[in-house]
């Protein structure tokens, strides 16, 4: 048993240095858009649930504190009411989201581990919008193929943010861009995989970095390619990818 | 200085001045070419890690679903030597997709150098859309705007030549404008942004945006005291980081300073 958690405190560890480093030329360049424009407005919830998710040993699975901002001013713009999550960890998208919908705004949120949601649920209870959120434990996909099923959710979304297992992003965008309405986003999150998509063959590289780098390779090529939505790629975070479907 | 056999004193001087004005212009074009060859090396490097993923993304997700004009128009820019001032590709995605996500109808630019952003604007809003659109000179944005016409959208456009500031309070004076535009572009002189913004502040609609570019200002809002840097570099620093500075701290709006281009700051406006 003692190995095992040592194990696990190693590879934690590991992750730690892989994760959180941002896309950009400096870790300083980085502190100074926290410091100067995320930090300074942020909402005193998303600022606890940062702090608790810090102390998790997976914590490199979380959204950045200039993501959440993001996402928080992307809902506002698009008047979003109606949004859908997949892959939720302790809920700081999450709670980014629910603060920015409207207060009869919902979210649908699927994630495998329960647990992890219930790190933060207290945080959002408290910050007055948990009733937006249905929480489903459980994989996506079985649930995305039941709405598939009933026309009458198809083009029924505002906004989807996708941040869970990359090797079923594209399984999951052939259900989503008949769930989000015309005119509509779906995020694609870790769509730069820290760098990793442009490390030479011969980098040296996590193994789980390298297995998934395929997958996030061939998807920003099907997003690129895919007729029915337009799509803009930033460099915030991991690289969110924004799919605005056309028709 | 040679004297050649059979010439005349003064047709000599003559050659002698003509030799040294030709010395002068080559020095001068000489220096205005290594000016914008400094230029070039201080611009269009990306905020990012490395310029290989910049190329990827620009290859991978900007270049596939390129408007053609867009195309168009950033080759002719690249030509010109001042081309560090245009709004990069990924930026005019952005921008794009920004504007459609919002519906916006109604918006201003101050800046315009060749067109750019304004080309990618005007792609954007509705065929109804408009933009009133301000920069010191003509001349470069009629490099871009055949582009412009021929991509059918010209009609949303209308160009005012001069400085901001005086348009700027002439619309303010009318109570009529506040609060009309949908979306604002400012990418013109740093030195000015704050003093547009206490106007743009009631131009913009409550729920719409200002968006301030450069506000990383090439990566230079971090640099060290003692870093060696370019004088315009340096000082226009001071107002950029005063200004950003001033719009985190401004009650009436919320921020975000994105890493797209040389930094992007959407200031929505709360009231």
């Amino acid at each position: 048993m003692a190995t095992k958690q040592e194990e696990q405190q190693t590879q934690a560890a590991r992750h730690q240095e892989v994760g959180h480093k941002s896309l950009l030329q400096s870790d300083a360049l980085y502190q100074y858009i926290l410091e100067t424009s995320v930090y300074p407005g942020e909402h005193e919830a998303m600022k606890e649930l940062r702090e608790i998710t810090a102390k998790h040993p997976w914590n490199i699975m979380t959204t950045s504190a200039d993501e959440g901002q993001f996402l928080s001013m992307l809902l506002k713009l698009m008047n979003a009411k109606n949004t859908m999550e997949i892959g939720v960890y302790t809920g700081y998208s999450l709670l980014a989201t629910a603060l920015a919908l409207p207060d009869d705004g919902k979210i649908l949120a699927m994630d495998i581990n329960r647990e992890n949601y219930q790190l933060g649920l207290p945080v959002i209870q408290k910050a007055g919008v948990a009733h937006k959120i249905d929480f489903r434990e459980g994989p996506a996909l079985p649930l995305l193929d039941q709405l598939i099923e009933d026309k009458s959710n198809h083009g029924t979304y505002d906004f989807i943010f996708v941040d869970a297992d990359k090797d079923n992003y594209i399984n999951y965008h052939k259900r989503l861009i008949d769930l989000v309405k015309v005119g509509g986003v779906i995020g694609y999150d870790n769509t730069l995989w820290n760098g990793s998509v442009v490390a030479p063959p011969d980098a040296p590289l996590r193994k789980y970095v390298r297995y998934y780098r395929d997958f996030v390779l061939e998807l920003n090529k099907a997003m690129a390619a895919d007729p029915r939505i337009e799509i803009c790629q930033l460099p915030v975070g991991d690289g969110i990818t924004l799919c605005r479907r056309v028709y």
